[in-house]
């Protein structure tokens, strides 16, 4: 017998039950490491030389967070400048979003201004940003110093943290998203404007018409 | 990190595996050979050339394809240029983008493949690339356009594979190498009249969904090269495309989804579980199966009222995408407004549908028996 809400009746999803669903978006130039980070993360493997991303590839992964299931949807852009467009439809339902550049390449660092602009114009206004430094393992190449990302990062208020990660190393990889969940988990619990969200009225969810608002042209 | 930290899961790899020949495949291979025979110095006529790239197995098999692919294309490779080197093409504004990917392109090469070899063919394949877009200056590399190129280098050499793709760059993909990527945009949409047309209940299932036509970006871009798991799949499909008219790619996306469809209206009806579902190709598509309904469908709509049509489920996204934008402007005057709220909260529930009523009975009742005691007193005289 399939699981029902007692409420409603109606039948509930068979996939693992969640407390939280967050969507998160991740950016940033070609090549810096997005989907290998998505990889580790979701997979825990590192897939050398990964094909590259054409449009957007998708993936979920629940965590835990503070006792609760959060569960995490998050949408892999193609880097190319091309695609711009097309990716741009994606961010704007997204609760956080990460800025992946590459500590190996400078030029993918001072892109970020660019993928800043491009969050402010095409998100909401409380998103979540995360930064993080990819490549961290090959510190000799290093054209990216971590104070340097550091500073930036106050000068650009919405950024949350700035962190160092190494997809093929494993650091910080976990660490990232579960702060990122973390933190929006948080943003959800504090703010009770939130959870009269826009989307309060949703298709399939009646509400009866005493809890209408004064939209409703009466007067 | 040990070696085992390093296991390469994910990623399905392209699978070249060699299945014996079946019969059919061995007949129509023998046809071929035939015609190849009769028809010396590439004399074959198109039309019966089109024909056995179209019908089923398709070409067969590389050896095949390597002489009959340029034919196709209508490739004249008695006049081939002279390729440059890698050093020549170095300072090309798109050449750092270009090796990136080739770089990562390692799953489209034969596995076992000698490591210099498959260096000697990523770096042709750079040339390949470059030599095209600098010919064509009005022509933009996409990601994606690399899966095309790899494949044709595989099959028919450096020099024979520019000639394909510079001829398929100025028709099929001229579109995708726009500036920007808009008119591709455009162009997927026309999944959406066909599936409309041919099964009303997934195409609604599909909008409601949200999921738009970002699942089939690359499926497009790349002739699906760069989507499919069985390097047999994917040279056949090139066959049917180099047979085909432009556009072709979008019959066989909107076949896919018709067959697809008890699965897709099984799944759940939002943009991330549709999205998931149909980006990922099932490695046992029948694709015989799907490229005959592909052509029956090509041949069944034409492109015109599909183009209207498209237009029309244009303007209505517009305007639901207005509506939308004006119901949040609503919404977000009316949280701004809170002293108004309580007020308004107090009238509508003073209004409700059952107060209302009562109200308007009551009236009514006080109402006939007023007219009742007039005529029946008043009027009588009595006071």
């Amino acid at each position: 017998m399939t699981a029902r809400n007692p409420q409603t009746l109606m039948a509930l999803p068979n996939e693992e039950n969640f407390d939280f669903l967050f969507k998160i978006v991740l950016i940033g130039d070609c090549c810096t490491g997005k989907t290998s980070i998505l990889q580790r993360f979701k997979t825990g493997n590192y897939v050398e030389r990964h094909g590259n991303t054409i449009g957007v590839d998708f993936s979920m992964k629940t965590i835990e967070v503070e006792g609760k299931q959060v569960k995490l949807q998050i949408w892999d852009t193609a880097g190319q400048e091309r695609f711009r467009t097309i990716t741009q439809s994606y961010y704007r339902a997204n609760n956080g979003v990460i800025i992946v550049y590459d500590i190996t390449k400078r030029a993918t660092f001072a892109n970020l201004q660019k993928w800043i602009e491009e969050v402010r114009r095409y998100t909401a206004s409380n998103v979540l940003i995360i930064l993080i430094g990819n490549k961290c393992d090959l510190e000799s190449e290093r054209e990216v110093d971590f104070e340097e990302a550091r500073q930036m990062c106050q000068y650009i208020p919405e950024i949350l943290f700035v962190m160092e990660t190494s997809a093929k190393e494993n650091t910080n990889v976990e660490d990232a998203f579960r702060c990122l969940a973390t933190e929006l988990k948080r943003q959800h619990d504090s703010s009770n404007v939130q959870a009269l969200d826009e989307n309060t009225v949703q298709l399939g969810q009646s509400k009866p018409l005493k809890s209408c608002s004064s939209s409703c042209n009466l007067t | 990190m040990s070696d085992v930290d390093e296991i390469k899961i994910d990623l399905p790899p392209l699978s070249f595996e060699k299945c014996p020949e079946s019969d059919g495949e061995r007949n129509k291979r023998i046809e071929i050979e035939k015609l190849i025979a009769d028809n010396p110095g590439g004399s074959i006529p198109l039309k019966a050339l089109q024909e056995l790239a179209l019908g089923n197995f398709g070409l067969v098999n590389d050896d095949l394809r390597r002489v009959l692919w340029p034919q196709l294309a209508g490739v004249d490779v008695t006049n081939l240029e002279r390729v440059p080197t890698l050093d020549e093409l170095q300072s090309h504004p798109e050449f750092h983008q270009v090796l990136l990917d080739v770089n990562r392109s390692l799953k489209r090469f034969p596995p076992g493949i000698p490591y210099e070899q498959r260096i000697a063919l990523q770096d042709q394949l750079t040339v390949l690339i470059l030599r095209v877009i600098k010919k064509y200056p009005n022509l933009r590399y996409y990601q994606g356009y690399h899966d095309v190129a790899v494949t044709f280098l595989l099959v028919a050499g450096e020099e024979v594979a520019f000639a394909i793709m510079e001829q398929l760059s100025t028709t099929h993909f001229s579109e995708c190498m726009q500036e920007t990527m808009e008119a591709t945009q455009r162009r997927l949409m026309f999944i959406w009249p066909i599936v409309l047309f041919e099964q009303p209940e997934l195409f609604h299932f599909l909008q409601r969904s949200s999921v738009g036509t970002l699942f089939a970006l690359p499926w497009y871009l790349t002739w699906f090269g760069h989507s499919l798991n069985s390097y047999k799949a994917v040279v056949r499909l090139y066959d049917y495309f180099l047979a085909s008219p432009m556009y072709t790619p979008i019959f066989v996306t909107a076949a896919i989804l018709l067959h697809r469809a008890n699965v897709i209206l099984q799944e759940d009806c939002d943009m991330a579980s549709v999205h998931c579902l149909l980006s990922k190709l099932p490695d046992d598509l029948p694709f015989e199966d799907i490229l005959v309904n592909s052509s029956k469908l090509y041949d069944k709509y034409n492109l015109t009222v599909i183009e209207k049509k498209v237009e029309e489920l244009i303007q209505n996204e517009k305007e639901q995408h207005k509506l939308e934008e004006e119901r949040r402007i609503k919404y977000r005057r009316s949280v701004s407004s809170k002293s108004n709220y309580n007020v308004s909260k107090w009238f509508l529930s003073v209004l409700t549908p059952k107060s209302v009523m009562m109200t308007t009975a009551v009236s009514i009742v006080v109402g006939i028996c007023a007219y009742y005691y007039k005529n029946q007193y008043l009027a009588a005289g009595i006071s």
